[in-house]
């Protein structure tokens, strides 16, 4: 009896998992799958994307649709975000996804080196335009060997939302402004005259500090995979953010939540961002049209550079897609097509890496949230100066230990460099890298 | 005030009086009002805890009739506000609301119907026959519903795939009709049920499924409303599967859909805010529905006899 009742969890254990796991090895679709820029389009695709994205393809997929008649193009909003759940999965079970998935710059590179086979290499059918895209975008969404996986979409150009208003009251001219010292001693001033912080940030998710290393040229990992967080620029970065803490122009914000309700309550002067912050002033802060302007990143040396990115999207084949051909094809339709980005940047606000579509008339247009200044030329033309940065599978993991970090420095006052130094020492106990020289 | 000196203030003459019900009754009242001044403390924080409870429910409300970019304001608005019919109406275009409740409510029922079914046959089985084998199979029933769904969704997402379930309502439905935690609790329940009256019923000449269905399913109709509850509740806030499996927007369930709600450079919360509303009201109608014998059930356990 007694040996028995022992028995019976063990034996109930190994039951289950053979329940639970019957189904196991599907793993990836054998054979690769490549592209033929002049296959004939025909056939059904299902795209998915979420949002402004989702309604921009739709628009676009009728366009497609009447170019190339016998085609028909489905577009799925499948949401943002839990979106990534759906595709993790599909590419895990290597069955399941559609033809083209909308993915984030932030999560490509983590899907092309999880997945070496899962998606479809782009260049048969967009290589000859990859001088035409924003070069850290194409960077960051191709593989090891320069195989293009993510087609760049829309730009995370960064540039710094000012208060019209208060550099106003406080006598300061923001063209005056040309580093980020500059920008500090301006902070001060406004401080004392007006009473407002400089800046907003979500200080527990890293505040910013991976924009200010990307802007000195710097990611978390150098082009051989090394940690470079410790690097003398990362130290800058890191600096730069605890001054502004301990010279009391910082206020730390809790989430995206929080700093829109900064922005909306005008807590900080300015707001270093993507140009895709303009549709959430536009969406949830409409009364304060007419106190923005928007001017260059402050460079952190006279002459540097002056845009960093964040955020942004692509768009990819599974190679698991029914009708990969037609994927392709829609999506070189939608991305390399200068009115088509410039229609989607019209009617969805989705700012185009393709930098042809960067010279139309529409992004000279004053807009009058902005008091009449044509905001979208700034972001047009800094858009190829961002400077690309390498990526590893171990980016996510770094990016949280780097996170702490930040708290650590801006919060606590622990020394940057000392700060940076342990940070770096986890990251590569936690991935086996080396620590760069 | 004591209870001697209550009894000292009456009437002598009725004091201990041959039927002695006034006095008792006074010492009734008295032992009342004393209990309610001990209780008072409890009463007050219950108060407050309700009021907690209720208070992200109002602000559901608020939140429901404002424009999102009210919502981002300080101070927030306490008051409802005009834009109920507009959030409404935006709510119903940007993801078809009428049809993800209907949808939401035909998964949940049937869901509920046959996985209840199962539960409470098996729990039934389970704890009241005798039969070979029965530990090892209570075990593995135990055993996945300690399987984190983490690690069942790849192969279960492979199994709808290659079944071509993919984007269909049985691939919602089925994979978890066997409830562990509802069999696990209908066995429970049914460790308690009285076998003189299952024995008496076999000696009365009904067979198996009329003693199941005349005998037992009446007096354990309290476990089961409390397991309708839950298997409903669990079924309608059921997220990551639905999720996974469908891939039109015309099927998608109430959390699903108001998932894409959130986009990437603002969420609309008063679309939001409205849609939780209104997917909290059939749970709401069905607790008030099976609320006598859910709270019966509950207790079942705990004051036996």
């Amino acid at each position: 009896m007694r040996s028995r009742t022992l028995l019976a969890p063990v034996v109930a254990l190994a039951g289950a998992a053979l329940l639970a796991g019957c189904a196991m090895g599907g793993g990836q679709p054998a054979g690769e799958v490549v592209l033929d820029p002049d296959a004939k389009l025909e056939g059904e695709i299902t795209v998915w994307s979420w949002d402004v994205a989702a309604t921009a393809l739709d628009r676009l997929g009728d366009e497609f649709e009447a170019a190339h008649p016998g085609t028909t193009v489905n577009v799925v909003d499948v949401g943002y975000d839990n979106a990534y759940d759906k595709l993790s999965v599909g590419l895990q079970a290597g069955s399941g996804l559609p033809d083209v998935v909308t993915i984030e710059t932030d999560r490509a590179p983590g899907y092309i080196n999880e997945f070496p086979a899962g998606l479809v290499d782009l260049d048969p059918v967009l290589g000859d335009d990859e001088a035409d895209f924003d070069p850290f975008k194409w960077q960051a969404q191709s593989d090891a060997d320069g195989a293009l996986k993510v087609a760049p979409w829309d730009s995370g150009t960064v540039g710094l939302f000012y208060r019209t208003d208060y550099f106003e009251e406080a006598g300061i001219d923001p063209a005056s402004i040309a580093t980020w010292d500059d920008l500090v001693a301006a902070g001060e001033v406004i401080k004392a005259k007006t009473g407002h912080t400089l800046l907003s940030l979500d200080v527990a998710t890293g505040g910013g500090f991976q924009m200010l290393l990307q802007q000195q040229g710097q990611g978390l990992f150098d082009e051989n995979g090394d940690i470079t967080v410790n690097s003398p620029e990362a130290v800058e970065a890191l600096t730069l953010l605890q001054t502004l803490n301990e010279k009391g122009l910082l206020k730390n914000v809790k989430g995206w939540d929080g700093r829109v309700t900064s922005a909306k309550d005008g807590d900080s002067a300015v707001t270093p961002e993507a140009v895709w912050w303009i549709g959430t002033l536009l969406g949830d802060a409409p009364e304060l049209s007419g106190t923005y302007g928007v001017t260059e990143l402050p460079a952190f040396e006279e002459g540097g550079v002056r845009t960093s990115n964040s955020g942004g999207s692509g768009l990819s084949v599974p190679a698991q897609a029914k009708n990969p051909q037609l994927a392709a094809a829609f999506v070189a339709f939608a991305l390399a097509d200068a009115d088509n980005q410039v229609s989607m940047m019209q009617n969805e606000g989705l700012f185009p890496s393709y930098l042809p579509a960067l010279q139309a008339d529409y992004f000279a247009e004053p807009q009058e949230y902005f008091g009449g200044q044509p905001v979208y030329e700034l972001f047009a033309e800094q858009t190829a100066n961002i400077p690309a940065i390498t990526f590893t599978t171990d980016n996510a993991e770094a990016s949280d230990i780097v996170a702490n970090a930040v708290v650590a420095a801006v919060l606590n006052g622990a020394d940057p460099q000392q700060t940076l130094d342990d940070a770096a020492q986890q990251i590569a106990t936690a991935t086996d890298r080396e620590i760069a020289e | 005030m004591t209870a001697t000196s209550a009894l000292s203030s009456v009437d002598p003459a009725r004091r201990g009086g041959p039927d002695g019900r006034e006095p008792r009754e006074a010492l009734a009242r008295r032992t009342a009002f004393a209990r309610g001044i001990l209780r008072a403390p409890v009463y007050l924080l219950l108060a407050v805890a309700s009021v907690l409870s209720v208070l992200p429910f109002l602000w559901m409300v608020i939140a429901s009739t404002h424009q999102t970019s009210e919502l981002f304001g300080t101070p927030l608005p306490v008051l409802p506000g005009g834009e109920l019919w507009v959030n409404l109406a935006r709510l119903q275009e940007s993801v078809n609301f009428s049809q993800v409740m209907l949808n939401s409510l035909a998964i949940a029922v049937i869901y509920t119907v046959f996985s209840s079914i199962v539960s409470v046959m098996a729990g039934y089985g389970l704890a009241t026959y005798r039969f070979r084998g029965r530990g090892v199979l209570l075990g593995v029933v135990l055993v996945t519903m300690m399987i984190p769904m983490q690690v069942l969704l790849v192969p279960l997402f492979q199994m709808m795939a290659s079944a071509g379930w993919i984007d269909s309502y049985q691939a919602v439905i089925l994979p978890f009709l066997a409830n562990a935690f509802g069999i696990f609790l209908m066995r429970q329940a049914f460790l308690d049920f009285p076998l003189t009256l299952i024995e008496a019923a076999r000696i009365d000449g009904a067979g198996e499924l009329r003693t199941f269905y005349r005998i037992v399913l009446p007096v354990a109709r309290p476990q089961i409303a409390a397991l309708v509850i839950y298997t409903f509740i669990s079924q309608w806030n059921s997220f990551i599967w639905p999720l996974l499996m469908l891939n039109t927007e015309d099927k998608y369930t109430v959390p699903v859909a108001l998932n894409t709600m959130i986009g990437m450079s603002r969420v609309d919360y008063s679309g939001l805010m409205l849609g939780s509303l209104l997917a909290t009201l059939p749970l709401m109608l069905l607790f008030l529905v099976f609320q006598k014998q859910f709270v019966s059930g509950l207790l079942g356990g705990a004051v036996k006899g």
